[in-house]
């Protein structure tokens, strides 16, 4: 028995077991923010990294456009057919754009869900393990990024931030399993159906959109955008257009099976968008006196 | 010069991992298959097998902790398992000859035992939710076969550099 004990490798072995549950203790509990050593590392290999990935960048933006030339007189063909119609829109979209701001004056609501600042930012690097489901920035606290922001590409939204340092941030995708990570959404048919984007099918790779109610008339290929109601994301991004409709597994609500309308790799240029309307505090939400408990 | 050659390699292939999985096309090998670099561990392993235990699982505990804070966002996974394998590589290795062929085959074991370690850990706090059987078709053999393509491509110049190394501390 004493040999047992004494013997030194098994010791260090169940002391790192012990720090190990420890360590994964302390980054898994809900934190607002990294530790500064962390935040430091994170800043000094983001930097390193931007200055691996921006070259790269653009050497693999150089052969995409050597693609890109092969197609160009298909695209221009269909493109110039599209053309046509845009004039119109356009006169449409800003008569409409006027009259929304003149019955928002009448009304006196100058801001909305919908409004939102974009921030650009640039790629520098993914999570190699596949199994945490992230992208590192180039942007970060001190130009002005908070945590829990939504980040969208020209094709939809993608995810939201997950932590801030002072010039990197990290993005966790749509596509990461995380329970905690549900954001209101609307599947716009001819009413407004709500439901909560939450998980993702890896081997068909579609997001779901739970709890919506049965009976609920959802069909496929209507779109599925952000509700704005969560507090946190804008309204109106583009989430993906809707596949497959099944009911869930006690048979009360839908789930909705929704191909996402952005690509989840091969993602280069980001937006962060800034909320321009007043977060809620909690103060607005819970009685200032009934706080404890 | 020289001794910051080691750590420049290991921070550049760390560098790499991440880039190799941000331009991968999606189905680059086929639908479905998650291919998992590990081109940091091979190396480090590598350096377990031809200079020494001790270099070996510094140089695993490092870099595990910079992979966790700036990767994973969680610290203790990689910090935990990439000295532990190196220590169980070392112990293997104590039996065997050291030759390339060998070497190869230690490198390819260590992975599988990282990509199951890895995955019983985030089984454990829910991080995924795959089960054990879609993991070794999904994700565990296609990682095998890419990082064993790349330990034949750089095994040889990680070999000839890391004998090189313990030439000079030979030396010292």
């Amino acid at each position: 028995m004493p040999q047992f004990f004494l013997n030194k490798r098994l010791i260090i072995l169940l002391v790192s077991i012990i720090v190990l549950v420890a360590l994964i203790g302390f980054s898994l509990r809900e934190r607002n923010k990294l530790s500064w050593p962390e935040q430091f590392v994170k800043d000094t290999t983001g930097w390193a990294q931007s200055l691996v990935s921006k070259p790269t960048n653009y050497i693999a933006g150089f052969f995409e456009n050597l693609q890109d030339l092969q197609n160009t007189y298909n695209e221009n063909k269909e493109l110039k057919s599209r053309l046509d119609n845009l004039v119109s829109l356009e006169a449409q979209v800003q008569a409409l754009k006027k009259d929304n701001e003149d019955l928002r004056a009448v009304l006196g609501e100058e801001k909305t869900l919908r409004d939102f600042e974009p921030l650009p930012a640039t790629v520098i690097g993914r999570n190699p393990d596949r199994w945490h489901e992230m992208i590192i920035i180039d942007k970060g606290s001190l130009n002005g990024i908070k945590k829990n922001m939504a980040v969208v590409t020209a094709n939809g939204l993608i995810g939201k931030i997950k932590n801030v340092n002072k010039f990197s941030s990290t993005v966790q995708l749509l596509s990461a399993t995380d329970p905690k990570n549900r954001i209101s959404a609307i599947v716009q048919g001819k009413t407004k159906v709500y439901g909560l984007v939450e998980g993702y099918d890896k081997e068909k790779k579609l997001l779901m959109v739970k709890a919506i109610p049965a009976g609920a008339e959802i069909e496929k290929g209507q779109t599925v955008i952000t509700s704005g109601l969560g507090g946190i994301f804008p309204e109106g991004l583009l989430v993906g257009k809707v596949v497959e409709v099944k009911p869930d597994q006690y048979g009360l609500n839908l789930t909705a099976l929704v191909e996402p309308g952005a690509d989840f790799y091969d993602i280069k240029n980001v937006m962060v968008t800034k909320k321009i309307m007043r977060e809620a505090d909690v103060t607005d939400l819970t009685d200032g006196k009934e706080e404890g408990s | 010069m020289k001794k910051f050659l080691l750590p420049l390699l290991f921070l550049f292939l760390f560098l790499v991992e991440s880039l190799f999985v941000q331009y991968l096309p999606e189905d680059a090998f086929g639908h479905n298959r998650i291919l998992v670099p590990h081109f940091l561990f091979a190396a480090i392993l590598f350096l377990t097998i031809f200079v020494g235990k001790k270099q070996g699982i510094i140089y695993a505990a490092i870099f595990g902790l910079l992979f966790d804070i700036v990767y994973v966002e969680i610290i203790g996974i990689y910090l935990f398992i990439y000295p532990f394998i190196s220590y169980v590589i070392s112990k293997i290795m104590q039996i065997l000859q050291t030759n390339m062929i060998i070497a190869f085959l230690a490198s390819v074991f260590g992975m599988a035992l990282l990509e199951v370690g890895v995955y019983e850990m985030n089984h454990l706090i829910h991080v995924t939710n795959l089960d054990f059987m879609s993991f070794v078709n999904l994700r565990l053999y296609p990682t095998l076969i890419l990082n064993a393509a790349f330990i034949v491509i750089a095994g040889y110049p990680l070999k000839r550099l890391f004998e090189k190394h313990a030439e000079a501390l030979r030396v010292e």
